[in-house]
């Protein structure tokens, strides 16, 4: 745990977005998806994730509600909009191309 | 359902709109949220409870940060929708109003139609009125500027030399003085002679006004002593037409008038009102006088900061001081030197013609507005059900005013819409036409100004027509009871019907006033049309003509040109005779001239008497057709001969010095000229009006100018005439062969003003005449749009009362007490208006009595008729309703029921 990942500029709002893909979540389960499957490798603050999300809200990449959680408990869900998930395959396909990219130069070396 | 009520019950309950606290509780409980499940998951791995909820806060990262964070921008978002729900409303409304505006499009396009032009044409008026009347004038701190006179009660006279030069050297309170007079000067290329209006100013006129040559330099002291070498300014339009617009154009010279001039400047393209027109400005050589007349200069100041009393004080001292030096050429003791401020001088008679041109167009407006308003009460009647619907459906009543508001408010728009159109192609004839009659109409254009004020009478009318029928829409009555009631029967309730008589009583008040005052300006042209010429204006011709100096420097050279001219003009077929004079009427007086009689010597100190003082040749009256009544007219004889200077007098001259005998045979001295021969007193001709046919004739003097077979000498020299063509057939005709003998003459001279008599009378009352159509025009529509909304009244209280006349009819009564009925109720709203109205007009018309000829202001022919026409009109609008309830079948009526 102490070698994490510092986040590469901008990737969070992509993270969110793509922790989203499966469907609606809250704050603490999108935290938890991002955990799991980086097994913990990358270092996101919860408290930059939630500027994240509203951000997002702002933007009108996802929609909020309030809904019971799991265990009972009053909990803001988000799911992805039809502008969000447009705007997840754009991003997802940058991504690769840049990290293909990068990767392809490593190679070389 | 309402379309948009399905949406509103889609949109999440938190788009309503949310306080900004309860945006920030729900961040707080959110991230609460988020705590708490990571805590527990901590503990659930066995961390204590106080070890968890510092390993989350770590985990966290800066809460109070992310909390400011999430809570800005919750906000954003609440107010972005707050916009977008606040414009898809409108959107709705809209499309709603829309709708139920084109389910009538009659009464819509009526309403815009009336009100645009009613918007259109205030606005036009009112930003042509702001352009020459209310904006300061284009001059930089043009509030400091003055114009000085001398004041001698009810004249006010220009300066002279010795005034003028006497107030340059001693005034202290002004930071400068100049002066000027007008001229026209001859310019010719060689190929055409063209006559340009030219303006003789003192070295410091310029810098006065503010105003800097945009080539070259400004006039300086130098320039102005007598003797220097000439130089002028020429204006932009003149050196770029003239001078080919080339630089080195400064410097070069320029003949006017065969006198060579240096052109030191070019002026800028756009310069102030007083310069309008002028072409040329060349700099004035005055030479100190040897007598204190004569008075030819107009004066102009400018105030030191808070000067105006000194200044004022300090004119009257200055004209006293001067006084003693001149007395033995001028002796009015009364006359004293004021000033007022040149706005005013420049705009002040345009002030109440175009006050009352403001006012008429308002007025239209409102009565517009009050009919559309009328309308609208009589829709929202009729509509009383579907409204009555949408209030049962849950519509609150703010919801519903609302809605009628819109309405108004998009009939306003497009009501704004025509009458920007309107405004637009206003403002631009206004421009042409206002050319004639004000030096800055130049300056009327549509700017910020008349926009913010298309939108404020936009605005205002929607108000005025949307706001009583709105109220009243919606107020009174129970839903369940309009309902209740079916469609066809329900009877108004008494508030409309009170609503709507006022209305009308109220367009009536307003219409009143407007046709007085068109009818007492109709009736004023029509009197100055009527008013007596004293000539024959049919078939004759005049132009001026001035022979500049230097070509004509001597008496001989003057003279023999005058008689060749007359001789070859003579000789051109269809001519029947020729003249000259140096004024022409109606309109152009030339000059004027106190006299003293010998019979009643104006006491020492005591102002002479001055009158009109006009030049002519012995044919003169004969080609006029002016007739004698008294003695003699000049002959071959008169004109600087005889030791004894004979003058002709009109009747009107005659009448107000010798009131109880005969004029001829008196004399008495003239110009204030005492050692002069006696001047006598030859003939009475008929009155001529030469100062506009609108001022009372005040008796004019004419005296010979040497004819034909006159010995030409210095004092006989004449160098600016009027030729004056009496023509066989159309005088119109002839101009072209006057201006051919004219440059066979000399192709250097240029003939003025060519226009046949008839034409320049007609001129002379153009400006009554366009005032009185637009009023005319204007208090035209008042009258229509007031009959209109009568009939309207009436026609819906017929149509209302239906059943009642049926079971009249069917109870016995007759026709004409069911026709005296109804009559009788619109004639009362009717009458009432138009009493009103007719006390107001009372008051209106003395505000414009200053436009009037010939009629009192409180004329009670054209009261009495203005209200008999009213009253006729009201009349007949009512009694096609009227008739039509008499003829009812009593059976139909009470059967369709």
């Amino acid at each position: 745990m102490s070698s994490k990942l510092p986040l590469v500029q901008g990737t969070l709002d992509l993270l969110v977005l793509g922790a989203l893909s499966g469907g609606a979540r809250h704050g603490y389960g999108i935290a938890t998806v991002i955990e799991e499957r980086t097994h913990g490798a990358l270092d996101v603050e919860d408290g930059a994730l939630y500027q994240a999300l509203h951000r997002l809200d702002r933007d009108g990449l996802v929609e909020a509600e309030w809904r019971p959680s799991e265990n009972n408990r009053r909990a803001r869900y988000y799911a992805l909009s039809t502008a969000g998930r447009r705007r997840l395959r754009e991003e997802a396909v940058t991504w690769r191309r840049y990290s293909r990219a990068v990767e392809a130069v490593l190679q070389g070396a | 359902m309402d379309e948009r009520e399905r949406r509103e019950r889609r949109r999440p309950f938190w788009y309503l709109r949310r306080k900004p606290e309860a945006v920030a509780a729900e961040v707080d409980e959110e991230l609460e949220a988020h705590l708490a499940m990571r805590i527990e998951e901590l503990r659930a791995r066995g961390l204590s409870e106080a070890e968890a909820r510092r390993e989350a806060l770590r985990r966290f990262g800066d809460l109070d940060a992310a909390r400011a964070y999430c809570r800005d921008q919750d906000d954003g978002k609440e107010e972005r929708m707050q916009r977008r729900l606040w414009l898809e409303d409108l959107r709705h409304d809209l499309r709603t109003c829309l709708r139920s505006l084109a389910r009538a499009p009659l009464v819509s396009l009526t309403i815009v139609l009336k009100v645009g032009l009613g918007i259109g044409a205030t606005t036009a008026i009112a930003t042509a009125i702001h352009a020459v009347v209310l904006k300061p004038l284009p001059y930089p701190d043009a509030d400091s500027l003055v114009r000085i006179y001398t004041d001698s009660p009810p004249n006010k006279f220009r300066f002279s030399v010795a005034d003028f030069q006497a107030l340059e050297a001693q005034q202290t309170q002004f930071e400068r003085v100049a002066g000027y007079t007008e001229r026209s000067v001859a310019w010719s290329d060689g190929a055409t002679a063209e006559k340009l209006r030219a303006r003789s100013v003192s070295w410091r006129y310029f810098g006065l006004l503010g105003l800097t040559p945009a080539l070259g330099r400004d006039l300086i002291e130098a320039d102005g002593k007598p003797g220097a070498p000439r130089t002028a300014l020429v204006s932009h339009r003149f050196w770029t037409e003239r001078l080919g617009g080339r630089a080195d154009a400064v410097g070069g010279t320029v003949r006017f008038d065969g006198v060579p001039y240096t052109v030191v400047g070019v002026l800028p393209p756009r310069l102030g009102p007083l310069e309008h027109g002028i072409e040329v400005f060349t700099a004035a050589q005055w030479a100190p006088p040897p007598r204190k007349g004569p008075f030819f200069i107009i004066t102009l100041g400018r105030l030191k900061a808070g000067a105006a009393q000194p200044a004022a004080e300090e004119l009257r001292a200055i004209n006293k001081r001067i006084f003693p030096l001149w007395q033995s050429s001028y002796a009015d003791r009364r006359a004293t030197w004021s000033m007022n401020d040149l706005k005013n001088e420049i705009v002040g008679e345009s002030k109440t013609r175009a006050g009352l041109a403001l006012g008429a167009v308002a007025l239209v407006w409102l009565i517009a507005c009050a009919n559309a308003s009328n309308l609208l009460v009589a829709r929202v009647v009729s509509r009383r059900r579907e409204l009555a619907v949408r209030s049962a459906l849950g519509a609150t009543r703010e919801r519903v005013v609302r809605h009628l508001l819109a309405e108004s408010a998009l009939l306003a728009i497009a009501a704004a819409g025509a009458g920007a159109a309107l405004a637009a192609a206003g403002t631009r004839l206004l421009r042409t036409f206002g050319e004639g009659y004000t030096p800055r109409a130049a300056e009327i254009g549509m700017g910020g100004g008349a926009v913010a004020l298309l939108v404020l009478l936009a605005a205002a009318s929607a108000l005025l027509f949307g706001l009583a029928p709105a109220v009243h829409g919606t107020g009174g009555t129970a839903p369940s009871e309009a309902l209740q009631g079916s469609g066809r029967t329900a009877t108004v309730g008494l508030g409309a019907r009170r609503l709507r008589r006022l209305l009308v009583a109220t367009q009536f008040a307003v219409a009143t006033p407007l046709l007085v005052v068109a009818g007492l300006l109709l009736a004023s042209l029509q009197r100055l049309q009527r008013v007596d010429l004293g000539f024959d204006p049919r078939n004759l011709l005049g132009g001026s003509i001035y022979l500049p100096e230097a070509p004509y420097p001597e008496a001989g050279k003057v003279a023999a040109f005058w008689s060749e001219l007359e001789r070859r003009v003579a000789e051109l077929p269809g001519v029947s005779g020729v003249a000259f004079a140096d004024g022409r009427p109606p309109d152009d007086v030339g000059n004027f001239n106190n006299f003293d009689l010998e019979d009643s010597p104006t006491q020492p100190g005591g102002s002479e008497p001055v009158t009109p003082w006009l030049q002519v040749t012995p044919e003169y009256f004969r080609l006029l057709g002016v007739p004698l009544i008294e003695g003699r007219t000049f002959d071959e004889r008169d004109g600087g001969t005889g030791s004894v200077e004979e003058a002709v007098v009109d009747r009107a001259w005659a009448k107000r010095f010798f009131p109880n005998g005969s004029a001829v045979g008196k004399r008495f001295h003239e110009g204030g000229c005492r050692e002069c021969p006696w001047t006598r007193v030859v003939g009475v001709v008929g009155d001529v009006p030469y100062a506009g046919l609108a001022q009372p004739d005040e008796g004019s003097v004419y005296w010979p100018m040497p004819g034909r077979a006159t010995k030409p000498n210095a004092d006989s020299m004449v160098r600016f005439r009027y030729l004056l063509v009496r023509t066989k057939s159309n005088a119109g005709d002839l101009a072209p062969a006057i201006r051919r003998v004219l440059h066979e003459l000399d192709p250097s001279l240029p003939i003025s003003d060519l226009a046949t008599q008839e034409d320049l009378v007609a001129r002379s009352v153009q400006g009554t005449r366009s005032l009185s159509l637009l009023v005319g025009g204007l208090a035209l529509a008042a009258l229509l749009l007031s009959v209109i909304g009568i009939y309207g009244v009436m026609a819906y209280f017929v149509e209302q009362h239906a059943r009642e006349v049926g079971i009249r009819l069917a109870l016995g009564g007759s026709r004409g007490s069911v026709l005296g009925l109804i009559v009788g109720q619109g004639m009362r709203v009717a009458a009432a208006g138009v009493a009103v109205g007719l006390a107001a007009a009372f008051v209106a018309t003395r505000l414009v009595a200053s436009l009037l000829f010939g009629i009192g202001a409180a004329d009670a022919p054209t009261f009495l008729a203005v209200g008999g026409l009213l009253t006729l009109a009201a009349l007949l609008a009512c009694l096609i309703p009227a008739a039509r309830a008499a003829a009812v079948a009593p059976a139909t009526v009470l059967r369709g029921d």
